[in-house]
Order: structure tokens, then sequence, then C-alpha cells
């Protein structure tokens, strides 16, 4: 049977299997945009080695390390993912670092005519949908807390668009599915269709602290990265907008 | 680099159908042509059992096979052999009723004849009931192949989403809308457009071609 001319393309695609020194991380999805960078500078330092990202909220990725995902470097966006790790002896023992923190801003879409302010003008009536990730999220967390501080959470619950992580609220708000967020201002930084209406003062800003960490499963590469991001990826995650680690 | 090229993703993707199609056909041929030819009691459970995957929620068969699979501890999940466990499953019920059917078809007197003629059950199998039952075997073989190139629920859970290893082109869509990257997820999602219409005027040619 002709048909069966398929067989040996399939057996060719299989033998592609092997590979380079591939390291697994999961990155929390704040991390995106300088993560292409990062990844670039270290891959060009260490030839042969390759890094395959997995994007993410923390709390989720931090879910896949606990279901067994094959990750070796976790780059999250809080410390309560990566302590739950810990508390599970999932994480190499000492390997966990701080490397950056971040601020809060509130966004609004760039065509809108609202008034945005300041905080208390979240809560007025024509204000319908504010999009934030759950409160598992890093991002949905730091956020409500700062929304309860304020004494304006109960008025807003009925109106929040929950959405997956952090790029994905400032998407709502770009795509106008959302008539404001609270995102990271690293985020902020990098909208097309959606600038800051206010900025969040210091006195008030969450501790966000992004912590690093290896798995048992990481080897040499992964030891590597996590030292690069530490070290040189420093001023490329400050040049993205990314603060010290608090 | 972070981002998997498209072309990575969709052959990705298709060595999983196509891996997962070629392990499905033996044992949906057998299958298949057992449930056309015998009447044995308890059949209409194994029928019923056999369309189950096609019934259930894929994301309720992923988690079967996941925790299957930890419980065999066979090392699968999270890699590309998890991804075609769950297009396996998935795809087990459009092969094997696609077969039932082929077989059904074919009138049991040529098979018959063939046997009176002193072919065993396995030559007749092999040179009267398959090539008569040909085109609708291809014709379920491709459906699963389709089927399997599409396949989420089941592939997410079994597989995860790595990029580079576990990300065909379904699991890619959904992990950028879920990073709000709408332009990429629409990138793959033309691949998957391009795939899925080759895939079927293949179908429609060997099809036409069969019957000829």
């Amino acid at each position: 049977m002709r048909t069966l001319g398929i067989l040996p393309l399939a057996w060719l695609a299989l033998l592609q299997g092997a590979r380079a020194e591939e390291v697994v991380a999961s990155v929390a999805a704040s991390l995106r945009a300088p993560s292409t960078e990062i990844v670039r500078r270290f891959e060009a330092e260490h030839p042969g080695a390759k890094l395959l990202l997995a994007f993410g909220a923390s709390n989720e990725l931090a879910s896949q390390i606990e279901a067994g995902a094959p990750v070796e470097v976790f780059l999250a966006a809080d410390e309560e993912s990566v302590a739950r790790l810990a508390s599970k002896g999932l994480l190499l023992e000492g390997s966990v670092v701080p490397f950056a923190g971040n601020r809060l801003v509130v966004v609004r879409p760039d065509a809108a005519e609202l008034r945005l302010a300041e905080p208390r003008d979240l809560v007025q009536p024509a204000l319908r949908r504010l999009a934030l990730p759950g409160w598992g999220v890093p991002l949905g967390h730091y956020a409500r807390e700062w929304l309860a501080r304020r004494g304006i959470l109960a008025d807003l619950a009925d109106r929040i668009v929950v959405t997956a992580n952090a790029p994905a609220t400032l998407a709502a708000v770009e795509l106008g599915q959302a008539d404001a967020a609270i995102v990271y201002a690293t985020d902020a930084r990098v909208a097309k269709r959606a600038r800051v209406a206010f900025d969040i003062p210091d006195a008030e800003q969450p501790r966000i602290r992004y912590l690093g960490a290896l798995t048992h499963r990481a080897g040499p590469g992964a030891r590597a990265f996590l030292d690069f991001v530490r070290g040189p990826g420093a001023a490329i995650l400050e040049a993205a907008g990314f603060r010290a680690a608090p | 680099m972070s981002e998997t090229p498209l072309l990575a993703i969709t052959a990705l993707t298709l060595r999983v159908a196509a891996v997962a199609t070629l392990l499905l056909l033996p044992v949906a041929l057998l299958l298949g042509f057992a449930l056309a030819r015998r009447s044995f009691r308890g059949k209409a459970l194994v029928q019923a059992l056999v369309a189950l995957p096609m019934v259930l929620p894929p994301v309720a068969v992923g988690l079967a096979i996941l925790l299957a699979v930890s419980a065999l501890d066979w090392p699968i999940a999270f890699t590309w052999w998890g991804a075609v466990a769950a297009a396996v499953a998935v795809c087990f019920p459009l092969l094997v009723r696609g077969c039932e059917q082929a077989f059904a078809e074919v009138d049991p007197r040529y098979e018959q004849v063939a046997r009176s003629l002193g072919l065993g059950p396995a030559r007749s199998f092999l040179r009267v009931s398959l090539p008569l039952a040909r085109r609708g075997v291809l014709y379920g073989a491709l459906l699963a192949f389709t089927r399997a190139l599409g396949e989420f629920g089941a592939t997410a859970i079994v597989a995860g989403i790595i990029p580079g290893r576990t990300e065909t082109l379904a699991l890619g869509i959904w992990s950028r809308v879920q990073l709000g990257d709408y332009r990429a997820a629409l990138a793959l999602c033309i691949a998957s457009f391009a795939l899925a219409l080759v895939a079927m005027l293949a179908a429609e040619g060997w099809l036409r071609r069969g019957r000829a």
C-alpha cells in the first residue's frame, strides 16, 4: 500500500530527538520581555547551552513543578510560590536567591475618556471592568492587597475581570476588555495601546520580591544560568525597569 | 532561544500525531475486525468502553493517563511521549470505530471463500479483509491523525506545556493567549489552519484514489 510511505517520514521525525545541553526554566510571565535578552546573552557566553523557557503565573509554575515537570530553574515573581516548593523539599537547599523587585501602577486604554488620576477614581460607576489576576497569582495578590489597604477592594469586587497572569492583565486593557488594570511598572513600559493612569506612591507599594531557585534536577547549566541572572542579568533587568530586590 | 520557532512547533505536532496514529493502527485493526465479525457477550459494553475517550472531557482522559503513568512509574509525563499517549487515548475511538465500520462493509462471504480455499485466519485477514476495507481504514486513520493534530485537553495535562519539548500547536496557541500575546497566538493559528487544510486535502485525494 502506497500509504505506508508515511512510515519512514514519521520515524525520521522521531530520530531528531537528541539535542544539545538543554535547561528548562519556569519563568514568571512578567519577566518575559527581559528574558529574551538574558537568554540571548547567556547562550552567547555558554556555547552548547540551550534554554527552554516556560512562562506563566508563578503559582501555576510552582504547581507544575510539584506535579513533576522536568524544570531545573524557577524564577518567581513572589516569595510564596518558592516557599511552597521549599516546604515540600522540591528545591535545592540554599539555592534560593532574590534577584529583582518591581512596582505596581494603574493603567488604562489609550483611547478611554475616563478620568483616572487617583485611587478613588477606580470606584466610579463609569469604570465597569478592572482587570486583575486571581488571588493566587502574585500580581493578583499584590494588587488586591493594595486595594484592600485603600479600602476599595469590596467596592470593586464584582467589577474585576480575572486574568491569567501579569502580561494577560495588560493585554486585557490594550484590547479594550477592561477600563483599567493594576499591572507591574515593567509591563506598563512595554504597553502599546495602554498607558499609565497614575503611579502608586512608594509608601503604599507592596514588597515585590523576585526569587530564583534550583530544583533537584538542576545541572551545571542550570546553576550557571541562575548565576547569570543575578550577575550580568541584573543590568538587563534594570534596563527593562526592574528594581533591585527589596 | 526562549521563543520556539514556528517550524519546530509544527514539526513536533506532526510527529506526535503521526506516531500516535501508527501506534494505534495495529490495535485498532484487530479490535475493529473483532467487533465487526464476532458477536460475544458484553460486546455492547466493549463498544461503549471503546467510545468512552471520545465522550469524556479530554481533560479527564488526560488526568486518568497522568495518574496511570505515575502509578506504573512510566517516565513519559511532561515528555513528548506524554503527548503521544494523550493523542493515542483520545483518537483510539475514532480509529477503532472507523476500522469496525470498514470491516463491517466487507461481505464476510469473501473471507469464507478465502478460508475454504485454504487460507489461514491471518492470511485471509491480510490478503482479503484488509485490502477490501482499505478505504474505510485509511479514512479512520486520517480522522484520528487530524484529531491528534489539534489535541489539547488531555495533552496539556499529560505533557505539560514545555516550549521546545512538548509544546504542540494547540498548546502553543493556548500558552500565548494566556500571556496576552495574541499576535504570536494568531501565527500558530494560521499554521494550524494550513496543516489541517493540507491534511484534509490529502484525505480527499487518498479517498478518491482509493475509489478509482
